[in-house]
């Protein structure tokens, strides 16, 4: 969710980034090392100074990395932005101010120039993209946080999207990861490290299947095929101008959620693609067991004839049966309040068979998190996704996990968590109020029995 | 018995497509002159007469694959390319025409193209380096910049581009994908010292 205030330190953000090269891979391995060791120098030290220090090093820390973060941005997008999702994932060991920070530069990745990305056509296909398309537009119209996206022709006329992934990547976030968990070896003494390290084995794991497009394509087929016929539209690829690296599919015309805001749109409208949003992401949840782990607004595309494009699959898990079968218990019954079966669940999320590594106080934080979460569902009529205190809570929900540190999770929930929060942001962007209970109880009816 | 000039092309040629197959298959430092003259049939004094050792007959093949790289830059270009753009180009299309060698390409450079060479000790090697300066001189010009042949920035491109060339030798990523983002990186370094960007120095001082 977003706070309703800008991001504390977006303002210092001054330098000019840079827009026209790919050097961002190789300040890496000096600015990123630096920021995680300050990271890490806090987390380390937190375990040890009473409180009142303990803030003044945290606002310390807070301030050195932004900085740094903010000067040097330019050349780490790309790899330093997994880095980023998967801090921004554990919010627990995040702060909040970070995770922020991260977000807002989402859409600012610099872009190839145009003798880059022939270079990569001619690795994956052997040939130019002027000799592949019957037109190719040489400035990418989009960006993705591991590539970019230009606009093409096909010989038979039709217009196509052209996703073109940054060379190296893979090596470039494989080598970060692993540094990212050498660095955290300074921790290995903290009673929860199995947990953390287990948490970037899981992150790392979900970035490297990013990279491969054909993995991706795969799942938007899954998905073109669940949602054929309804308000959702998944574009189609084509295999022949499709590699690991290099995605075409269809070019699906519309804006996406910034530029339809600044258009000033009315209430029903934001209301009908909030709807639509949330139809794509429960319908593929109980549907495919889906969870879209890096759910931005890149995600959509707002079109004008009212139907929404849903784009990107690159970053998603699946629930495995025994996962799926305790979540489905567990939201039956967070819906009837059987507070025994949910500590159940907080034990498998947990990872433990007792209650007793528990403190009342993760347990309680446990419960409000789920409250928080149902509540557009126990709402039973239109939910104001907008209102000022359900928004409020979640902040104060999320600075809580960070205040109470807590390592001792499952990974794949906190992507489920991701997730949603992912949702909840979306739907307080669009000011979104409308029936979620009934769209989402409907989408569930057939796992009730 | 005098030799033609065509007879003299084909000897020459012949000479550098068995050696570029022997520096494949056994590498450049095991393969010996002697060897290269029995696959080719000649004498191992007629060998000489074209090449005066193996480290100049590597170098040849390589400035010849350089020379190619540069012609398909040519072809390649569009004239829409901003100025780093172009010299990525350049560097791009000569180092997929230099593919094929780039398992022996280190030592023979070290040995043809070395900056610490005192006295020209390959010809192959210095003119191949001046056809690549006159290209990078031409960028230059088409963009703006006036420069010498001998001058600071040219020392600074050349020592660029010889790390590129060393770089690359030895990178195992996927077509050697590592070295498109540095040669991207240090094409933006040298623009920005040409074109006076301090740009980076700021990013550094900011540390």
């Amino acid at each position: 969710m977003n706070d309703t205030s800008p991001p504390p330190l977006t303002a210092i953000q001054t330098k000019r980034i840079p827009t026209s090269s790919f050097m961002r891979l190789w300040a890496l391995g000096g600015s990123h090392a630096k920021i995680a060791g300050h990271f890490l120098s806090y987390a380390f030290q937190k375990q040890f100074v009473d409180s009142d220090t303990k803030q003044l090093l945290k606002n310390e820390f807070h301030l050195k990395s932004a900085l740094q973060l903010l000067g040097s941005m330019g050349y780490l997008r790309g790899a330093i932005m997994k880095i980023g999702q998967m801090m921004a994932n554990l919010p627990q060991i995040m702060p909040h101010e970070l995770v922020e920070v991260f977000e807002s530069l989402q859409f600012q990745a610099p872009p190839m120039h145009f003798s880059f990305v022939r270079e990569v056509f001619l690795d994956e296909f052997g040939k130019e993209p002027e000799e592949m398309f019957a037109s190719f537009e040489k400035r990418a119209f989009a960006a993705a946080s591991l590539g970019q996206v230009h606009r093409a022709k096909l010989h038979n006329g039709k217009d196509v999207a052209v996703k073109i992934q940054y060379p190296y990547i893979a090596a470039t976030i494989e080598a970060d990861m692993k540094s990212f968990a050498f660095l955290l070896q300074s921790m290995r003494f903290k009673k929860d490290f199995k947990y953390l390290h287990a948490h970037i084995e899981d992150a790392r794991s979900v970035f490297l299947k990013e990279v491969d497009y054909l993995a991706e394509v795969a799942v938007m087929e899954k998905n073109r095929q669940l949602f054929l016929g309804s308000q959702i539209v998944v574009p189609a690829h084509f295999p022949e101008y499709t590699s690991k690296r290099i995605l075409t599919m269809d070019l699906l015309p519309g804006q996406h959620l910034q530029t339809f805001l600044a258009t000033r749109p009315t209430v029903a409208r934001r209301n009908h693609f909030a709807e639509l949003i949330s139809y794509s992401l429960v319908h593929s949840w109980f549907q495919h067991r889906t969870v879209y782990t890096d759910l931005h607004t890149g995600n959509y595309i707002l079109m004008d004839d009212g139907r929404l494009g849903f784009i990107d699959f690159g970053c998603c898990q699946q629930f495995n049966e025994q996962r799926w079968k305790d979540e489905i218990e567990a939201e039956i019954a967070m819906f009837t309040g059987d507070r025994e079966k949910l500590l159940k669940f907080i034990m498998k999320v947990s990872m433990t068979d007792t209650l007793d590594v528990l403190s009342s106080a993760q347990i309680d934080l446990f419960m409000e998190q789920i409250e928080w979460v149902v509540a557009p569902i126990m709402a039973k009529n239109s939910f104001d996704f907008a209102d000022k205190e359900y928004v409020d809570s979640g902040v104060r929900l999320i600075k809580k996990m960070v205040r109470q540190s807590t390592l001792r999770t499952d990974p794949f929930f906190n992507w489920t968590n991701r997730a949603l929060l992912g949702h909840r942001s979306l739907m307080y962007r669009l000011g979104a109020n409308f029936d979620y209970s009934s769209l989402y109880l409907k989408e569930m009816e057939c796992h009730l029995n | 018995m005098r030799i033609t000039k065509e007879a003299k092309k084909q000897n020459r040629l012949a000479i550098l497509q068995a050696a570029q197959k022997l520096f494949i298959k056994n590498g450049f430092e095991q393969t010996t002159t002697r060897d290269i003259s029995l696959a080719c049939g000649m004498a191992k004094g007629t060998l000489f007469n074209y090449f005066k050792n193996k480290e100049t007959l590597a170098m040849t093949l390589i400035a010849d694959a350089m020379e190619t790289g540069r012609e398909q830059y040519k072809h390649r270009k569009t004239g829409e390319e901003h100025f780093e753009e172009e010299l990525f180009l350049l560097i791009a299309s000569e180092l997929r025409a230099l593919k094929p060698f780039r398992g022996y390409i280190g030592p023979v450079l070290e040995s043809g193209m070395s900056l610490f060479q005192k006295t020209v000790s390959c010809e192959a090697g210095q003119l191949a380096r001046k056809e690549h300066i006159k290209t990078l001189i031409d960028i230059l010009h088409f963009h703006g910049f006036e420069t010498a042949a001998d001058s600071v920035t040219i020392t600074i491109y050349w020592s660029l581009y010889l790390g590129i060339l060393a770089h690359w030798s030895r990178d195992n990523s996927e077509n050697q994908g590592e070295t498109l983002s540095l040669i991207d990186y240090s094409m933006h370094t040298f623009t920005n010292t040409v074109s006076g960007n301090m740009e980076n120095r700021q990013a550094v001082s900011n540390e």
